[in-house]
């Protein structure tokens, strides 16, 4: 007990305002939760403002007409009305002008901001008043007393108990209101609740910080909450904690410095934010870039398949395939390791093997190779870049553009240096429809519709087709029917027929 | 088949609703009695009022003049009877939530405010997340799934509240094949429950195949009734008007044989054959 009462006649003046600010700071800090989530900062930053003139008009009012001192009631009451009127006010001119919320916000801001300094520093008026404007700006926690222990008492239990028994009607506001309003719940009771909670914060922040910072009580130790948890209520016990740890370490910091506390705890929050930003285990910056440095490039991986389906060994040595990629060795056995995992690669000591899924998708990868050199060669392309130019390009292999591109160049079957292009098997899997322009030679199908009437007689629903050749240089299709004759078509004719594919491979 | 022990009751009736944000009205005297058991379409072009109409069945907008009645009783005095998954673009995707979280939402209607979740409603909750088989993920943080896991986590949420009607706004907009078959999966065994479904959607060319009744709206009521009698090329043409031939164009299909293939045989999903 000895280092209390030392403690306590040292700086027994210090214990009212760390009580109070302590109170404060966690209230401030919870309704900052919601603030954020429902975007509605300026909310906090327009009770703050208006509090000038709002205090200023509950001082006049009481000392003209009952001739008393300063009434903390009627002050707060002239700072909650003042704050109604304003946000009130920047809806009003942004709903019936084309000025945007922005500007409606600064105009009404600084608008009835002036409007209070200007009664003060008015001399018939300033009379009357004597409000200290540097703490107003600043804050003045130092020199609280007790009936602004009370306040801050009664504030913050309030908060508690209203976020503790509503929570989850707060929330389902938030996040969905419109399904909140189909279960009954009062939407719009709820957001007044909500803004009332949020003028009783500011108002007692405002002893703390200052009408000009106090919004950062509200909405920096929330932020930095948002940053760090995933879940609602986590992280409103995170930014109450947030915000108390900052409020002693300001508070401590001016002591220390012979500061004003208010500043310094803002800067204490605005720190921790900034330290939230860089370092937060999963929404950090340093994460971020962590994780990007040590992903796997997409482009490796598709190198590594391609490397070992154009190998043509089954069995494929880890060198080999390092060696044909140019990229760094860490880099390919990482993107190797990944592979493995993805169950695309099988790993038999020091050689590698693709599996059936991973076969699969170099298929596909080398068909968009081959078929982005195709296209390079019918731009103009010259022959020595078009492999290089190709490699770049194939990791643009999503189906639609290698589809489109396919379509475009009239579905060839041979790149240019004459290698076999791979069919669509993508599309062309066992009974989903496909034109059968995707149809090669060989493969067998069933007819499904035929969209172009002068076919109409020759192929029939149902009728089994079997791929013929090309010709006239690959741009006439031919189909084989049961009987035995062939039908030639054009691309367009082909595309207008759709069939099933019924093998899995070439007849 | 659907219980038709309700069926002199709709399951949604809207009379002569009209519901305005400014001077221009996004509905204007829309009126349309769903029966109990249906799969119904909301087709129309961008901001002709879909969303709208569903908010208002919901009870969240409140119409200028008219009214809503759900299963027969006045909208405003309804609660928790109809659940309602979003449209992707109107949620929050970094609200602190998980996806437990927010099918537990579906639970929330059934208590009164000072009473806690019990343990049940989260079994209701894990078997909705089951249903829409989005269990594995049930600890994620919501903006870290796929478009078409987002979409069941919802599913799983009007799911959890076992409400007997679901609206759904826009639930096929970009999800994938599989991800569109699935949910279609979910809603058609809803209806065998008997549910009663109103699904805003954007694609003409499936709205055919997907629904037993489409409602045409754009700000008015153009057309309510069987796809075939709602997708008439005049109709729609004068609702979509030269933007049809945008989307002929997209689609490589004229309109009539997009209204052709929907009426192929072979392509039922589990209608009636009358
Ligand atoms: N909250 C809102 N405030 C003002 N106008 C709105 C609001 N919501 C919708 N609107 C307007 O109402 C009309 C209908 O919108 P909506 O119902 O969302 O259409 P849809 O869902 O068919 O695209 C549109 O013109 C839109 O701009
Ligand atoms: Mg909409």
């Amino acid at each position: 007990m000895d280092w209390l009462t030392e403690f306590h006649l040292a700086n027994g003046h210090l214990i009212k305002p760390l009580v109070v600010g302590t109170l404060v700071s966690l209230a401030c800090s919870v309704v900052g939760c919601f603030i954020i989530l429902r975007r509605l900062s300026f909310l906090s930053d327009a009770i703050a403002h208006a509090m000038l003139a709002g205090v200023v008009g509950g001082y006049l009012l009481m000392k003209l007409l009952f001739g008393t001192e300063a009434h903390v009631g009627a002050m707060l009451l002239g700072a909650l009305l003042a704050g109604v009127v304003t946000v009130g006010m920047v809806g009003f001119v942004t709903r019936v002008s084309r000025v945007k919320q922005d500007t409606a916000i600064g105009i009404m801001y600084t608008g009835i901001f002036a409007l209070g300094a200007f009664a003060i520093s008015m001399k018939s008026l300033g009379q009357y008043i004597h409000i200290d404007i540097y703490h107003f700006i600043v804050g003045s926690v130092i020199s609280v007393g007790n009936s602004e222990l009370w306040i801050a008492g009664l504030v913050t239990a309030f908060i508690v108990a209203v976020v503790m028994m509503f929570f989850r009607q707060l929330q389902l506001t938030s996040f969905d209101p419109v399904m909140a309003a189909s279960i009954g719940v009062p939407v719009v009771a709820v957001d007044y609740l909500l803004t009332a909670c949020t003028s009783l914060v500011v108002v007692s922040g405002v002893r703390i910080a200052g009408v000009i910072l106090v919004v950062a009580l509200v909405i920096t130790p929330a932020a930095s909450a948002y940053l760090l948890f995933d879940r609602l209520n986590r992280m409103i016990v995170a930014a109450a904690a947030i915000g108390i740890g900052c409020f002693w370490a300001g508070f401590f910091l001016a002591h220390a410095a012979g500061a004003s506390p208010g500043p310094s705890i803002v800067i204490t929050g605005t720190g921790f934010f900034l330290a939230t930003l860089v370092f937060a285990p999963k929404y950090g910056l340093l994460v971020d870039w962590n994780r990007r440095r040590r992903a796997v490039p997409q482009e490796i991986k598709e190198d590594v398949l391609g490397a070992i389906l154009r190998s043509e060994q089954e069995w494929v040595p880890i060198n080999d395939v390092v060696r044909h990629i140019a990229s760094n060795k860490p880099k390919i056995r990482r993107a190797i390791i990944h592979l493995i995992r993805q169950d695309l690669l099988d790993q038999k000591g020091t050689e590698l093997r693709l599996t059936s899924q991973g076969r699969r998708e170099g298929r596909r990868l080398l068909r968009a190779h081959r078929i982005w050199e195709t296209y390079l060669d019918r731009m103009g392309t010259p022959a020595n870049e078009l492999h290089g130019q190709a490699h770049k390009l194939e990791h643009m292999n999503d189906e639609q553009t290698i589809d489109y591109l396919d379509d475009k160049l009239g579905h060839p079957l041979k790149d240019p240096h004459g290698s076999t292009i791979p069919e669509d098997f993508v599309d062309f899997e066992e009974l989903s429809e496909v034109r059968s322009s995707l149809l090669r030679e060989g493969f067998r199908a069933e007819i499904v519709r035929v969209e172009d009437v002068t076919l109409q007689d020759r192929l029939r629903p149902g009728a089994k087709v079997l791929g013929g050749p090309r010709s006239a240089d690959g741009i006439r299709w031919s189909l084989i029917t049961e009987d035995g004759a062939t039908v030639e078509l054009s691309h367009d004719q082909a595309d207008a027929v759709f069939v099933h594919r019924v093998e899995s491979e070439p007849a | 088949m659907s219980s038709s022990k309700s069926v002199s009751k709709p399951a949604i009736e809207v009379q002569n609703l009209t519901v305005s944000y400014g001077p221009v009205p996004a509905l204007l005297d829309v009126s349309l009695a769903i029966p109990a058991g249906k799969l119904v379409g909301v087709i129309g072009p961008n901001g002709s009022g879909k969303s709208t109409l569903i908010k208002a069945i919901l009870g969240f907008v409140k119409p200028d003049i008219g009214s809503v009645k759900i299963l027969g009783e006045d909208v405003a005095r309804v609660k928790g009877r109809v659940a309602y998954v979003p449209q992707r673009g109107s949620v929050d995707w970094d609200f602190p939530i998980t996806v437990r979280e927010v099918a537990l939402m579906g639970r929330y209607g059934s208590k009164r405010w000072w009473q806690d979740m019990s343990k049940n409603d989260y079994a209701l909750a894990d078997r909705a997340l089951q249903q829409v088989r989005m269990s594995e993920f049930s600890r994620r943080q919501i903006g870290q799934l796929s478009g078409g896991q987002q979409q069941r986590v919802f599913m799983a949420r009007a799911l959890a509240q076992d409400a007997d009607i679901l609206l759904l706004d826009e639930p096929f907009a970009g999800v994938d094949a599989a991800t569109e078959g699935a949910i279609l999966n979910v809603l058609t065994e809803a209806r065998q429950k008997g549910k009663t479904m109103v699904v805003v959607h954007h694609d003409l060319e499936t709205a055919c195949e997907y629904f037993d009744l489409l409602i045409l709206l754009k700000q008015r009521m153009f057309a309510f009734g069987s796809p075939e009698q709602v997708l008439e090329p005049e109709l729609l043409s004068d609702v979509y008007e030269g933007k049809l031939r945008v989307f002929e164009a997209l689609t490589n299909h004229t309109l009539e044989e997009v209204l052709q293939k929907g009426r192929l045989p072979g392509k039922e999903d589990g209608r009636s054959p009358e």
